[in-house]
């Protein structure tokens, strides 16, 4: 096949899909047509990147009236965000939507000439055909995923008339929207993806049609449009300057000299709010209340995605700046701060949410570090951050509807209620926190490039950087601990789960499964994936490869490790224990409660009480919410991050 | 297991509990853990945890709330193990002995091995008692 | 890895618990004296590890165990890699994962002291893991590696431009070795603290090994110490000694601190120093940066 009829199925297959799922009301029809076309999506993925490897980028215009369709697409869309404003009474939405309307309307009528067309509309370079592999195969995966989830989400509910259609509408063309948004070149064109993933959010987080679900698709919806306006600010500013739309001359490949700073700090803006940073964090925590597809969807490989994209994408427009250091400084910070308001929390999916942040922020902060080392740390974070994120969420999901609940608290002793379910999770935390795991060797990447960049203010960005993976192993660990709390005491072995609480062979599981495999294998391939993919999705982007990985090693100019020997020994230090320790059950102990401990019942260790009751022993996690919780450090929290998109715009515009 | 016979002596690790003592015997207890008699030097921890220790230290006469305190925790502390009866309530009851709440010594309860008389037993004595029981250690195989 | 490279690993992991158990048999002689009292032999350490080695098993459950047994072994990892000379910022992150065991240990247990124990660990790895890691950045600062190798070869001693992170790391090595003002997940001496922390579960043999990876952990945080004066060498042994012994005092003259006090300490005095430090390298001494 080739490249353009690849790329026509990778944005299209996903839409038509989409728009069959809408009409088929058949359940197991809709199955069948949602799952074959995730098959060729990753197919088609794979192609794609094959051909990229060896043709280099791919650049081309499709022919035909597309430029037209989509100027109407998108007007209607804006105009759909006005109606929603008015229908929901929402004043920011209606205000931003219209203003968004009519500035979009202005540039493109009465600034642009007529006829105007941005040549190439599509480049693909190999981080945009990463970006396209992280979205086909996870996002595809956790739409396979949604399809078990939805049936017993809908009978949790009971809900009268099923709504799924409408769901995988939206969960479906999402990916289609978000391949958009890493193929797009033309300003014109990526300016109406990046509106679709926000039409498509808005609607998945209100699923549900409760009052907070509502509320929270309104907030999502309003922060984003708000991205939405600097793009279009961006767009016009940027035009002005260059007379060009097109991205590869906004980062300097192409023929216009580059332009100035201001429209690439407003696109860096909208990438913010997309990827929810500080002070835009609240959409993406209200986006809990969706069905968990959609949260792992949005965590994972889309929408926040997008908005990392961005910045990425336009990195070397930015090097060597003041906007650099200025976009590493505040990703650093929101690492850092998001990862410390994590501590305060106990319900499951906030946690991950503000992991998710972070996560991001660190994407952003690599991509203001802007050197190759930390460009190399950004893309790899991007692969490995999905992978893990959607393990995480989609584990979280199934724990959510075995045991009804998604606050930590009642995930004690999971790994004894439900083993195999937990011990996914447990692995997928610690592929997040731990050497020799992927997710480590970006960090570790992203410390030694913030360490050796040229200016002062990268050492702020490195304190901010060892301040908040120190929180984040607080978060992790606690977390797994609580899923480990063996709440059977007195016998040797954990009583086991009855096998049909957990139906392992079922289709979410071999997801979760998949995925977290998918982890595993990518993390102990970390040499070859970054000289296969990484290095040279640097190289295309103009930078030079930092990472030498001869000898299966991961070699910087400062440091070293070789990552599947620390597996070895790391794995041969847990393992080996896991393995060969035994332990006879007549040496097993009740635990000490000040010699009050009674036999130890089924529920866990028995104690007797002032008045001679024999009591079940409950133990629960602190959270220091004083300390670390959002209502003692949220001002702050969103004061600084203003404060410091104020300083990157203030330096930029002076 | 010669030098493991050895350590066991050099290092006994008591955890001391109160039965109900005057609290007469606790304080010259905690005396020996003072400057001027640092049971440390012959390796004597006071750790709070009965499954840390070696020698469980009792004080004051089993009665029938806290006998069975003092079962559980004598069973949670591994072998081996021995204790020690400090004072002439944890003997006999002394003081105590015929009251309507009181078992008697705490031999009713848990084996003792060591009894260390004395109301209040002086540190000197405890030390001693120590000593004793160090001596029947070094003959657990 | 060089052949001599891998003896000397080798080498440093027989000898670690040896030097390790001695230090800390001469802690607590030290700390006795200091008190007034004789304290006990300088092989008591030993004394007490055979012992727990020989007491009778008893366990909460076999994860405890296997996770007891993780964290020792990941500890050896970290003084192996040390002393072959490998990346410092890997190093610590595999500490960090040793330290979890830990704390992952004695969550496994439905036990209120030893979750409590755990919890406040984490608190503790939340207090100096950024000033490790900061310091790590200062020395590459200084150096132009984050290998230990590479860090040896530098010839200045690396105490006389990072003094206020040498300061920093005093602190860390406090809170890593669990010496009061610090000492609140538990502590090292007999102190109570909730009975016995996040210790409280283990007994025994179990205990045993605990005790054998904390002297390689004081090993490996006295060399990471020694690498502020690593030529020549002896010059860098006694500044570890020296920052020991220091520790000792500060043990014996402050009494436990909350755990927001320590995180204030740490974060804020800490890692503020150690960036004062990285401010005044490339400010005052810009002309050793390389």
């Amino acid at each position: 096949m080739s490249g353009e009829s690849l790329v026509a199925v990778l944005v299209l297959l996903p839409v038509a899909t989409a728009a069959a799922s809408l009409a088929i009301k058949d359940e197991r029809l809709r199955r069948l047509l949602i799952i074959l076309p995730s098959g060729a999506l990753i197919a088609a993925s794979v192609l794609l990147l094959v051909q990229v490897l060896e043709n280099g980028p791919l650049t081309f215009t499709p022919s035909g009236h597309w430029d037209s369709l989509i100027l109407i697409i998108e007007l209607v869309l804006l105009a759909y965000f006005v109606y929603v404003g008015v229908v929901r009474k929402h004043l920011l939405v209606l205000g931003l939507g219209a203003t968004q309307l009519v500035l979009f309307a202005l540039f493109k009528f009465a600034w642009l000439p007529s006829g105007f067309k941005v040549q190439p509309a599509f480049h693909i370079d190999l981080l945009a055909v990463i970006m396209c592999l992280v979205i086909s195969v996870t996002g595809s995966l956790i739409v396979m995923y949604a399809l078990n989830y939805m049936q017993s989400h809908e009978r949790h509910l009971k809900l009268g008339a099923t709504r799924q259609h409408v769901f995988f509408f939206f969960l479906v063309g999402f990916l289609g929207a978000m391949n958009g948004v890493v193929f797009a070149n033309s300003l014109l064109w990526f300016f109406l993806f990046w509106e679709l993933t926000t039409l498509c959010c808005y609607h998945l987080i209100r699923h549900d049609l409760t009052e907070e679900a509502e509320q929270s698709g309104l907030r999502a919806l309003w922060m984003n449009l708000v991205g939405g306006l600097a793009l279009v600010a961006g767009m016009s500013l940027a035009y002005q300057a260059s007379g060009s739309l097109s991205l590869l001359d906004l980062t300097g490949f192409g023929t216009v000299a580059p332009v100035m700073l201001l429209p690439l700090a407003l696109f860096c803006f909208a990438g913010f709010t997309k990827a929810a940073q500080v002070p835009f964090q609240s959409w993406l925590l209200g986006a809990m209340v969706a069905p968990t597809p959609v949260s792992a969807l949005l965590h994972s490989s889309t929408m926040v995605k997008a908005g990392v994209y961005l910045v990425l994408r336009l990195a070397p427009g930015y090097e060597g700046t003041y906007l650099s250091a200025g976009i590493a400084v505040f990703g650093a910070f929101v690492f850092m701060i998001t990862s410390v308001l994590a501590i305060s929390q106990n319900v499951s999916k906030r946690v991950l949410a503000y992991s998710t942040i972070s996560s991001l922020g660190l994407i952003i902060c690599c991509a203001g570090i802007n050197t190759g080392l930390a460009i190399a740390a950004a893309i790899a974070l991007i692969i490995y951050h999905a992978v893990v994120k959607g393990v995480l969420f989609l584990a979280v999901g199934i724990m959510e509807q075995s045991i009804h609940s998604r606050d930590i608290e009642d995930m004690e002793g999971l790994v004894t209620r439900l083993p195999a379910l937990a011990g996914m999770a447990i692995i997928g935390m610690v592929v997040m926190l731990f050497v020799p795991f992927g997710v480590l060797f970006a960090k570790w990447a992203a410390l030694q490039a913030a360490a050796a960049a040229p200016t002062v203010w990268f050492s702020l960005v490195v304190a901010f950087l060892v301040i908040g993976s120190a929180a984040g192993i607080v978060f992790w660990v606690r977390w797994i601990g609580r899923l480990m709390s063996h709440t059977a005491a007195g016998a040797g072995a954990p009583e086991a789960a009855p096998p049909e609480a957990e139906p392992r062979g079922s289709l979410s599981y071999l997801v979760v499964a998949g995925l977290l495999a998918g982890g595993v294998v990518l993390s102990v391939l970390a040499a070859p994936l970054v000289s296969y993919l990484i290095n040279p999705a640097g190289a295309a982007m103009g930078y030079s490869p930092a990472l030498d990985t001869a000898g299966w090693h991961l070699k910087t100019s400062f440091g070293f490790f070789t990552p599947w020997v620390l597996f070895v020994v790391i794995g041969a230090a847990l393992l080996l224990p896991a393995l060969l320790v035994r332990v006879r059950t007549e040496d097993i102990r009740p635990v000490y409660l000040c010699g009050e401990h009674q036999a130890s019942s089924a529920g866990g260790p028995v104690f007797t009480s002032l008045g001679d009751q024999a009591v079940l022993l409950a133990t629960g996690g602190f959270y220091w919410s004083r300390v670390f919780g959002e209502r003692s450090l949220n001002v702050w929290v969103n004061g600084a991050g203003i404060a410091l998109l104020a300083a990157l715009f203030v330096g930029v515009i002076v | 297991m010669g030098l493991i016979s050895k350590a066991r002596v050099k290092s006994p690790w008591i955890v001391h509990y109160c039965c109900g003592s005057c609290n007469g015997c606790d304080i010259e207890i905690l005396a020996c853990l003072t400057p001027y008699y640092d049971v440390e030097r012959f390796g004597i921890l006071n750790i709070g945890n009965p499954k840390h220790a070696d020698l469980l230290v009792v004080t004051g006469p089993a009665n029938r709330r806290s006998s069975r305190v003092l079962k559980n925790l004598y069973e949670q502390m591994p072998d081996p193990k021995l204790v020690m009866a400090v004072g002439a309530c944890t003997a006999t009851g002394g003081v105590f002995h015929n009251c309507y709440n009181i078992l008697g010594g705490i031999d009713q309860v848990i084996p003792v091995d060591v009894y260390v008389p004395g109301c209040a037993a002086r540190p000197e004595a405890v030390i001693d008692g120590v000593v004793l029981a160090l001596d029947k250690l070094s003959k657990i195989k | 890895m060089s052949l001599t490279e891998l003896l000397i690993g080798l080498a440093a992991l027989v000898l670690a618990p040896f030097v390790g158990g001695f230090l800390r048999g001469v802690d607590r002689r030290i700390t006795a004296r200091m008190q007034g009292r004789i304290g006990p032999p300088v092989r008591q350490p030993f004394y007490d590890f055979l012992k727990l080695w020989g007491k009778a098993p008893s366990l909460p459950n076999r994860a405890s165990l296997v996770w007891v047994w993780g964290y020792l072994l990941l500890t050896m990892v970290t003084v192996f890699m040390l002393f072959v000379g490998q990346d410092l910022l890997i190093i610590f992150f595999v500490l960090a994962f040793a330290a979890a065991c830990l704390a992952f240990g004695a969550y496994s247990v439905r036990s209120p002291y030893a979750h409590i124990g755990a919890h406040r660990e984490l608190l503790q790895m939340l207090s100096y893991e950024p000033i490790l890691l900061l310091t790590v950045v200062a020395i590459f600062l200084q150096t132009g590696t984050f290998m230990v190798s590479g860090v040896l070869e530098h010839g200045q001693p690396l105490l006389l431009t990072l003094p206020l992170a040498f300061v920093a790391v005093l602190v860390a090595l406090g809170i890593k070795l669990r010496k009061s003002p610090f000492d609140i997940s538990a502590s090292e001496h007999a102190h109570q603290e909730l009975v016995r922390g996040v210790y409280t579960e283990y007994s025994g043999r179990t205990l045993a090994l605990i005790e054998l990876a904390h002297w390689y952990q004081l090993v490996l945080i006295l060399a990471f110490v020694a690498l502020f004066w690593a030529q020549p060498l002896w010059a860098g042994v006694l500044l570890a000694l020296g920052a020991y012994f220091l520790e000792f005092v500060v043990d014996n003259v402050t009494a436990r601190v909350r755990w927001t006090w320590m995180l204030s300490i740490s974060w804020g005095k800490g890692v503020g120093l150690v960036l004062l430090n990285i401010v005044l390298i490339q400010f005052v001494f810009s002309s050793a940066r390389v």
